[in-house]
């Protein structure tokens, strides 16, 4: 999952991007409206962190730019609170809205509803025949045993799992799981899911030759 | 409560006013139609004593009053009455019918009735004492009103009521006694029947009187009732409610005009306080976020030791940002209270002015900015310190919103009891929406232009504030793209 904050308070970002990485997803960060919604409009991210206050473009102008052409999930983060605010901030186009100060574990839980959401995944929890995966605690277990991934790994099967049923292309896959500082070498890829295979089993995930990879909903 | 109400007391002195009035009115002419009725029957009864008596005996020659009146009566003053011949002789005299109501009564000097009439009560009135008639002396002097009178209306008079009659009778010196007397019945009942009127109609007026004044009561008082109603809902939280005032010229309409403006600089003072605690709770709150988002990420995990510093400088400048805004609070809350600067000087503006740009070269030369200076002694009275601030602040952001290679330039001018500050630069200029706000607390227009960090969006609030503490103006005015010009004026002191 990749994720963009745009903040324009360099510590914040800073530590919201760290958090976010922490937490398992690829993030890019940017300083101002203008960069922010460049950004959001040339990549694909799975979810955006928005400030309002922003220099060069505020927070509802991006926002009402950005969904003329892309209905990524955005989660706005201001400071004020009136009731006013987060109708327009919804009325806009945002999908949740945060009020700063905010709790950290808030964020990144508001963070996982909004990518669930977006993938059409109600519960938390993802089953696949005897595997099941649990995006809260990013647990994967396998007939009631659990499966240790790394991040990336973890990150992949996720975003297979929630695109089960349908062919991710590499491209999809280097879109999503690697952010911009993240270089791009063309076999990492094909590294994790050798590696997934032989922790879950090597029919698990399927190849199609020329055009990705993916999790058969029969399994 | 309601006894006391302005309303009531005005009801019951009005009512009081108006019983007293229409009772004095009442009293006043009842008793003038009493007196005029009395007046009229006197003056009948009156004529029919004269018509009814003459003088002389009344057929026998009387014995002892002759000595009497030989002794000292005036010449033709009679020492007895009799009665009118052609009264003796009709029979229908005195009945007291319609056409004729009197009745006769005459007596001897020594006590005996000699004539009476047929419808003289029928209890004979005692005959008057002539001692009981005020002491009056039976030879009266001769006064002048009374030549001109026949002589029996010269006798000594007395009138009286008795009763429903009303009498007049004269006395001889001698003794003898003619009456003329006369029911009022009639005058009685009409007087009677007045008295009554009077009262009803005075009861009436009465309540008419009350019935208006209690109108006029309420209408006098209805402004102030909506006075008191909106007030009230004023005072219960919504200070958009004004007093609606149809008459402004009025004493109460001057009194709404008072109140409505009260309660508009009120409403405006009120918006101002919420808008300013909601500026700075959104301000403190950013720093606030990078504090807990800072510590929250910091500690979920163990770190080399080179992340926890990094964690706690970026805490450091977000406390530091704290500091810097509530002391900035503070300022602005005690300019608000109106102190006066208390260190007030004889200063030279100018000269503070060079040492603020010395002070700031440093910041100028980083932007490559060059600061003109050109100005002359500009006395004037004040803090050194406060107006240092002020200058600084005017110098800061000249230089921070300048264009990389531009230049600042500080003028001065006295003239007109004003001594004038000019900082000019020569950056993107102010756009014309945001001047009327630029000195708004927490106002920041394009975020472009505020983009440096580290600004509370205070500074010109507080340079403001300062300047006018010292009775004092600070304008602005700017082309956009053309940069912006501060000016401080303050009285120039001589």
């Amino acid at each position: 999952m990749r994720v963009l904050v745009v903040e324009d308070e360099p510590d914040l970002l800073a530590s919201l991007l760290k958090a976010v990485r922490e937490d398992g997803y690829a993030a890019d960060g940017a300083a101002d409206g203008e960069e922010g919604l460049f950004k959001a409009e040339s990549s694909e991210y799975d979810a955006i962190l928005l400030d309002v206050m922003l220099p060069r473009m505020n927070g509802w102008d991006v926002l009402r730019k950005l969904r003329a052409s892309r209905k990524t999930p955005v989660l706005m983060l201001t400071a004020r609170d009136a009731i006013q605010d987060r109708v327009r901030g919804l009325d806009t186009g945002a999908d949740d809205y945060l009020v700063k100060p905010f709790d950290l574990d808030e964020l990144l839980a508001r963070l996982r509803a909004l990518i669930r959401r977006a993938a059409s995944q109600g519960q938390p929890a993802i089953e696949i025949g005897p595997l099941i995966i649990d995006t809260v605690a990013r647990t994967v277990s396998l007939r009631g045993n659990p499966v240790i991934l790394t991040a990336r790994e973890y990150a992949l099967l996720e975003f297979l799992a929630l695109h089960r049923g349908k062919v991710v292309t590499r491209t999809m896959l280097y879109e999503h799981l690697f952010d911009e500082n993240d270089s791009t070498l063309s076999n990492l890829l094909d590294v994790h899911v050798s590696n997934i295979r032989k922790k879950l089993g090597h029919d698990f995930i399927t190849t199609r030759r020329g055009h990705g990879y993916c999790i058969e909903t029969g399994k | 409560m309601m006894i006391h109400s302005i309303r009531w007391r005005l009801q019951a002195w009005h009512g009081f006013i108006l019983v007293l009035v229409l009772a004095g009115f009442g009293f006043a002419a009842y008793q003038a139609s009493r007196d005029n009725q009395f007046r009229r029957v006197d003056q009948e009864l009156e004529r029919e004593w004269v018509f009814a008596f003459r003088p002389g005996p009344p057929g026998r020659p009387p014995s002892g009053p002759e000595r009497d009146m030989s002794r000292g009566s005036e010449p033709g003053e009679p020492s007895e009455f009799r009665l009118n011949r052609r009264l003796a002789m009709d029979p229908e005299a005195g009945a007291m019918d319609e056409r004729n109501p009197f009745y006769y009564i005459l007596w001897q000097a020594d006590g005996t009735v000699t004539a009476r009439s047929q419808g003289a009560p029928a209890d004979i009135p005692p005959r008057p004492q002539r001692d009981g008639l005020g002491g009056r002396p039976l030879q009266r002097p001769a006064q002048p009103n009374i030549d001109g009178l026949p002589p029996t209306r010269r006798m000594p008079r007395e009138i009286r009521t008795r009763g429903e009659f009303r009498e007049l009778w004269r006395f001889t010196p001698q003794g003898g006694c003619a009456l003329v007397g006369r029911s009022m019945a009639s005058e009685l009942a009409a007087l009677r029947r007045l008295a009554l009127e009077l009262c009803s109609a005075g009861t009436a007026i009465l309540v008419l009187g009350l019935a208006g004044g209690w109108w006029l009561a309420t209408r006098a008082i209805r402004p102030i009732d909506d006075i008191s109603d909106t007030a009230m809902k004023i005072a219960a939280g919504d200070l958009s409610q004004r007093i609606s005032a149809a008459d402004t010229e009025s004493e109460l309409g001057r009194l709404v005009h008072v109140l409505n403006s009260t309660f508009n600089r009120l409403e405006a003072a009120f918006a101002q306080q919420a808008r300013f605690v909601s500026d700075a709770s959104h301000e403190l709150r950013t720093p606030v976020t990078v504090i807990l988002s800072q510590t929250q990420t910091t500690l979920a995990r163990e770190r080399p030791g080179a992340e926890y510093r990094e964690a706690l400088e970026a805490c450091q400048r977000a406390a530091q940002r704290m500091r810097k805004l509530t002391e900035s609070l503070l300022e602005l809350a005690r300019l608000d209270r109106g102190l006066q600067p208390p260190n007030c000087k004889k200063i030279d503006l100018a000269q503070i002015a060079k040492e603020c740009a010395d002070l700031l070269r440093p910041l100028a030369a980083e932007k490559r900015v060059q600061i003109e200076w050109d100005a002359p002694s500009l006395p004037c009275s004040g803090d050194a310190e406060r107006l240092g601030q002020v200058v600084t602040n005017l110098l800061t952001n000249a230089i921070q919103f300048n264009s990389t290679g531009g230049e600042v330039r500080i003028t001065g001018a006295a003239s007109e009891g004003l001594v004038c500050l000019t900082v000019a630069d020569t950056g993107i200029g102010i756009a014309s929406e945001d001047i009327p706000h630029i000195f708004e607390r927490f106002y920041r227009g394009d975020k472009s232009r505020s983009g440096t960090q580290g600004h509370t969006g205070l500074g010109l609030a507080i340079s403001k504030s300062i300047v006018e503490a010292h009775g004092g103006r600070l304008e602005v005015t700017s082309q956009p793209g053309a940069g912006a010009t501060f000016t401080i004026k303050l009285p120039l002191e001589t």
